[in-house]
């Protein structure tokens, strides 16, 4: 089995661009496209702590249900991709159907989103921190 | 081996240990896109060759490098509206349906369950490139 002892990988042609050979053994995929830039794992409740992650520097918690990711490298510009998501559970009580997220401000160099209720009738849309963990990732281009 | 190609089953770092390099194949995204549902504009994207705005909160993207079946992972997360019809209702959910090799759509809802355009709207997919 082959083993390559490396701790930076650089394109020759262009530094910032390596291709994968996929799955099909044909098709290539770029390397650094795919990516993510940042991941991070939360506790949430009311006082937000990362728990385990990559190129985050500290998280802001903005309000309830509400968090900022700051990040260790900023991205290229603020159009990255940003995915969220969060644990169901954390139920104290009212109506409390699917727990969902959306994103708030994206920043070059940070990602904010908000934690809430899925259409529960009284509670459609409220925020909340009545939950144990959640999770965040974003791709794009770093600067 | 052509020029500027390394066949190699591991990667490894001085510290931060080792890595088979099938994760690196098959963990790495074949596609993400970042788009306005409003506007229809596709701001940045990998992997994507086109949008189709099917109506309100309804979109088909399309992929350039087709997927090796339709079995992939895509994970969806929207923007919040400036909403002013109730309160708390500004937060907006992406639910994914269709998964296809040269393709997937993709519907936005607001929190009360009702269909509507998203603003900035996320699409990534993992999985096996044709």
């Amino acid at each position: 089995m082959s083993e390559i002892l490396v701790n930076k990988l650089t394109g020759t042609s262009t530094a910032g661009s390596i291709l994968v050979t996929g799955e099909g053994n044909s098709t290539t995929t770029n390397l650094q496209q795919g990516l993510l830039k940042m991941w991070a794992d939360l506790s949430g409740g009311g006082t937000p702590a990362i728990d385990d992650s990559t190129n985050t520097s500290s998280v802001t918690d903005v309000g309830t249900g509400e968090r900022r990711i700051n990040l260790t490298n900023s991205m290229s510009s603020a159009n990255y991709m940003a995915i969220a998501g969060m644990i169901n559970d954390g139920n104290s009580g009212g109506a409390r159907g699917a727990a969902g997220h959306h994103l708030g401000t994206q920043a070059t160099g940070s990602v904010q989103y908000k934690t809430m209720y899925g259409s529960t009738s009284s509670s459609d849309g409220n925020l909340t921190d009545s939950h144990t963990q959640e999770g965040a990732g974003i791709a794009g281009d770093l600067a | 081996m052509a020029l500027g190609e390394i066949k190699a089953d591991t990667l490894t770092h001085s510290t931060a240990g080792s890595l088979a390099t099938n994760f690196v194949v098959e963990g790495s995204a074949k596609s993400w896109v970042r788009f306005n549902g409003g506007t229809s504009v596709v701001n940045d994207s990998f992997n994507h060759s086109s949008f189709v705005d099917n109506g309100t909160g309804n979109y088909a993207l399309h992929y350039t490098n087709a997927f090796g079946n339709a079995l992939y992972c895509g994970q969806a997360t929207a923007k919040e509206v400036a909403d002013t019809s109730a309160v708390n209702n500004n937060g907006t959910f992406a639910m994914l349906y269709s998964y296809e090799t040269g393709r997937i759509q993709m519907t936005t809802v607001s929190p009360d369950g009702n269909v509507r355009d998203g603003q900035t709207s996320n699409l990534t997919i993992n999985g096996d490139l044709a």
